[in-house]
Parts: structure tokens; C-alpha cells; sequence
């Protein structure tokens, strides 16, 4: 199979995974703008009204890293499980097990689409207005892609083997989501840690640059987002090469799962 | 390959599998125990066997979807293999068109070619109208007409067959034989799964009689089909010498407590 034809198998797939999602619900396509809304209305309750943390456009602030974060959290863990659930496939012919995750990542990237503008649009309702600044936002969306990319083909990899991992990723999900600063702005932790989260959790970098660029607060590092874009690339790249080496492998395992 | 025309060579094909059953412990079965076969263009080979006996499993490693645990399966980059799947990756609310588009892009084919297949492939499955609509309002009938119609206008190589002929209604499967057939004495090259020695014998030139995961029998198909045939039915009447014993024993048993 060509590299156009895999492509296109992914896209297709993901296509009709979608609509095929939508079509169970009464409220069909509408879930992907309305669930993500109303979890951030959820903790904008509980934060604002309850803990009275609060602070000025405190929902448009969690709104900034919480729309970076679920894509990730979403994503990754709707692909963790994409090898183990498609055995009938598996299992008949031999298909190149990437694109399974591959897929899983292009439904949740579809499904972000508007959940993006939706950020944009409410990022003009509190009268932030788009600046020049709003373009470094397409390199911002354009590696968490790969870090996603990246994370999900290990953690797909993984799951293959050691279905347990499965468990860990929900806990792993629940921890990233209190060290990456969706909550709370980094820079008011005390130095050296807010420092480390940034450099060492790229989550927690994704969802402060988002912060920075759409509530005109400055600009992101460009530098570290290079050297992330640079590290998951080549994490992709390794993934690669041990899909190929593990394909029949991969295959076997997944029959007698 | 040193012959022209071998297509594909196995040689002491074993296959092991081993399966997690708790923390600590594990099962182990060998499923396939020293396979050798070659396999020349244009031929059709059946795979003859009971249940469980490993036939799957060789088709598997055949095909290329799982290697064996030991031995080499020779087949040139080139030549292409597909495991004749019925209904592979059928989305249950998305229409019959999208579904069969799917399948068939899964079995390789590109888009382009996949979507110039669909009227032939709605032709043949007979579903009218009912090619628009998820197949969740499909009968069981309909879904393996579908299945049967993506699956069969697919070209390959070499194409390995498992017990697919059993689709739909008589009216159907006496189609989806014929089309198979039609396709077989073309130049197709196959390997046939079956445990119906008659079918075997209608389809293949050349048939392998796989038994506790080695070969019982191999060459002509009426020659290994016969012997098949013969083996089944000392099998059923040792079954039934059993049955007739069991049946005795409670007999007396039942007459002593009277």
C-alpha cells in the first residue's frame, strides 16, 4: 500500500468513525462543542463560585489551557486502546497497525476543529481581539498535534502488550491535568518549579503558550517549542521503525488477546 | 524460489501460541507442528481439516499476517496475499456504500479504485436501496451478501479463502459459488479452507489434509478427500460405538438399582 493510500485509509476511517458516532446521539455532532463546554463550565463553578478562586475572565483562563489539554488527554487515550479493539481486522489481514492510532488521533483532531473557533469566538466575546501574535498559534497547534501523535503510538504500542497500562493512562490523565496549570498560572508557583513544569511537562508549556497568545498576555518560547516539535518528531520517527520491526509480532499478540 | 512457477514455499512451519492466564501463569498450545508445502501460479490448493486443527492458524502465516514460531514461508515482496475476509471492519451505523468503501480500502485497493468498485460491488450484493442506508437495518442475510461482494472483486496474487461460501440465502450462495468457482478456474492462484471434502473436491486440484496440526495426507484432491472422507467416518462410528456403550452402562446401571 502507497503512503497516499494509507493516508487516505486514516482520513476515511476517521470520516466515518465520526459519523458514525454522531449518528447514535439525538444531539449528534452538536456532543463535541457541548461536552467540552460544559466541563469547563463545571470547573468554573467549583473554582470561581465554590472555592472563590476566581480571578479576572477566569473562565476564558481555564478555557485557554483546558481546550489544549482535553484534545491531548482525549486523543491519547482513545488511541491507547485502537490496536487491542480492531483484532477482527487484525486478524484477517496485514494492515500496518499505525493506523489505527493514527486514526483515533485524526477523530479527535476533527472533533477539536470546532472547539478551536468556538475558543476563538469566546476569546472576542471577553474582548481579547485577534492580534499578529494569534498566527504563532498554527506552530502551537501544529506540534501538540505531534506530541499527540507521538504519545499515542507509544501508548497504543504499550497497551498491546500490557493491557494494565490501560488504567494507568486515566490516573496519568487526572495527575497531567493538576501539573499543567490549567487551573492556576505557572508563574505564580514558587521559581524554580513553575520552571521545571514548563520545561519538563510539554503539556503544561502547551497550555501556557495557548494562555499567552489568545489573552495577549506575550509570546510563548519559541526555542523550547522548537526543541519539542524536534524531540516528539523523532519519537515518531522510533515509532515507527518499531511498528515495522513488531508488525507480526503486534499481530500475533492482538489475535490471542 | 528455484521453480518458475512456485508462488509460495513453507518449509517446518511450527507455530506456538501462548496465552497470559492470570499473573503468574500461562498456556501454552503448539498449533502447528512442521508444515511443508509449496504452492504453484494458477493452482488451487485445499486445506482440508477439523475445527481446531490448526487451518486458521496456517492461513494466518500463509497470508502474512503473523509469522510461525519456527520455519520460513518464501513468497517474492511482490506478490500480493490477502485473507478473503467477509464483512472486514463493518461500521454498524454508516451506510452499505461507505462500509464496502472502507473494506475494500482496508484490502489495500486506493480510493480512486475503491470507489469505482462500489456500483459492481451493490450489483452483485443485491441490495438495491438499501446500499444507502447503516447496515444495522440489514438482515444477517444482507450483511454477508455485502461482505461476500466487497471481498470477492478484490484482485490478488494469491488469494486465501477461509470457509466464506456459506453466505445468505440458497439462491446467494449458489452465486458466490459460482462467482468464486469463476474466479478460481481463471489464473487465480488459491488456498481453500474447508471441512466439506465435496466442496474441496469441486473447487481444488491439489488438497492438504491437516490433522493435530500436521500433515495427514497431501496431493491429488479426490485422492486426499477420499481419505478425509474415510477418516471422518470411522470417526463417527467410533463416536457412535461410544455413545452405544455410555447408553449400555446406564442401562444396567438403572436395572441394577431396580
Amino acid at each position: 500500500m502507497k503512503i497516499t493510500d494509507y493516508i487516505k485509509l486514516v482520513d476515511v476511517n476517521a470520516r466515518m468513525t465520526l459519523k458514525s458516532e454522531a449518528s447514535r446521539f439525538y444531539l449528534s455532532f452538536l456532543w463535541w462543542i457541548f461536552e467540552p463546554l460544559m466541563v469547563v463550565l463545571g470547573f468554573y463553578f467549583v473554582f470561581n463560585y465554590l472555592l472563590q478562586r476566581g480571578q479576572e475572565n477566569y473562565l476564558l483562563f481555564l478555557l485557554c489551557a483546558k481546550v489544549p489539554f482535553v484534545w491531548f488527554s482525549k486523543a491519547v487515550t482513545a488511541a491507547s486502546g485502537s490496536i487491542l479493539a480492531q483484532k477482527g481486522i487484525i486478524s484477517q489481514l496485514n494492515i500496518a497497525k499505525a493506523i489505527f492510532p493514527y486514526s483515533a488521533v485524526q477523530v479527535s483532531l476533527y472533533k477539536e476543529l470546532p472547539v478551536l473557533v468556538l475558543l476563538l469566538f469566546t476569546c472576542l466575546a471577553f474582548g481579547f481581539f485577534p492580534t499578529q501574535q494569534w498566527l504563532w498559534l498554527i506552530p502551537l497547534i501544529l506540534v501538540e498535534y505531534l506530541i499527540i501523535i507521538a504519545v499515542s503510538l507509544l501508548t497504543a504500542l504499550i497497551i498491546c502488550y500490557v493491557e494494565d497500562v490501560r488504567i494507568l493512562i486515566n490516573m496519568v490523565m487526572l495527575l497531567l491535568m493538576f501539573c499543567s496549570g490549567i487551573f492556576f498560572e505557572i508563574s505564580s508557583l514558587s521559581p524554580p518549579i513553575g520552571d521545571y513544569l514548563l520545561t519538563y511537562n510539554p503539556i503544561a508549556f502547551m497550555c501556557d503558550s495557548f494562555r499567552l497568545i489568545l489573552m495577549n498576555k506575550g509570546m510563548y518560547d519559541v526555542n523550547h517549542l522548537l526543541l519539542l516539535g524536534a524531540i516528539f518528531s523523532a519519537l515518531i520517527v522510533v515509532m515507527h521503525l518499531i511498528y515495522h520491526r513488531l508488525n507480526y509480532h503486534m499481530a500475533a499478540r492482538v489475535i490471542n488477546s | 524460489m528455484t521453480e518458475n512457477s512456485l508462488i509460495l514455499q513453507a518449509r517446518d512451519i511450527t507455530l506456538t501460541y501462548s496465552m497470559r492466564r492470570g499473573m503468574f501463569n500461562r498456556f501454552n498450545h503448539q498449533a502447528l507442528k512442521g508444515i511443508s508445502m509449496d504452492l504453484y501460479r494458477g493452482e488451487t490448493v485445499g486445506i482440508l481439516g477439523r475445527n481446531g486443527e490448526g487451518k486458521s492458524s496456517l492461513m494466518r502465516i500463509l497470508a502474512g499476517i503473523i509469522n510461525p514460531t519456527s520455519g520460513t514461508v518464501s513468497c517474492a515482496t511482490d506478490v500480493s496475499r490477502i485473507l478473503l475476509s467477509i464483512g472486514v471492519g463493518f461500521m454498524p451505523n454508516i451506510s452499505g456504500r461507505e462500509n464496502a468503501l472502507y473494506s475494500t480500502m482496508l484490502q489495500g485497493v486506493s480510493y480512486k479504485k475503491a470507489k469505482s468498485m462500489l456500483t459492481a460491488i451493490n450489483d452483485f450484493a443485491e441490495l438495491g436501496e438499501f446500499f444507502e442506508q447503516p447496515i444495522s437495518t440489514y438482515s444477517a442475510g444482507m450483511k454477508a451478501r455485502l461482505g461476500f461482494a466487497t471481498a470477492i472483486m478484490t484482485d490478488v496474487d494469491i488469494m486465501f479463502v477461509d470457509e466464506v461460501l456459506s453466505v445468505g440465502d440458497e439462491n446467494f450462495k449458489k452465486k458466490a459459488e459460482e462467482a468464486m468457482l469463476s474466479k478460481l478456474n481463471g489464473n487465480q492462484t488459491a488456498v481453500f479452507v474447508s471441512h466439506s471434502a465435496p466442496q474441496v473436491r469441486k473447487i481444488c486440484n491439489r488438497a492438504i489434509w491437516i490433522d493435530e496440526g500436521k500433515i495427514r495426507a497431501e496431493g491429488d484432491a479426490i485422492w486426499v478427500t477420499n481419505k478425509y472422507h474415510l477418516h471422518m467416518l470411522e470417526l463417527q462410528k467410533l463416536e457412535q460405538e461410544k455413545l452405544a456403550n455410555q447408553e449400555q452402562q446406564i442401562n444396567t446401571q438403572l436395572s441394577a438399582s431396580e
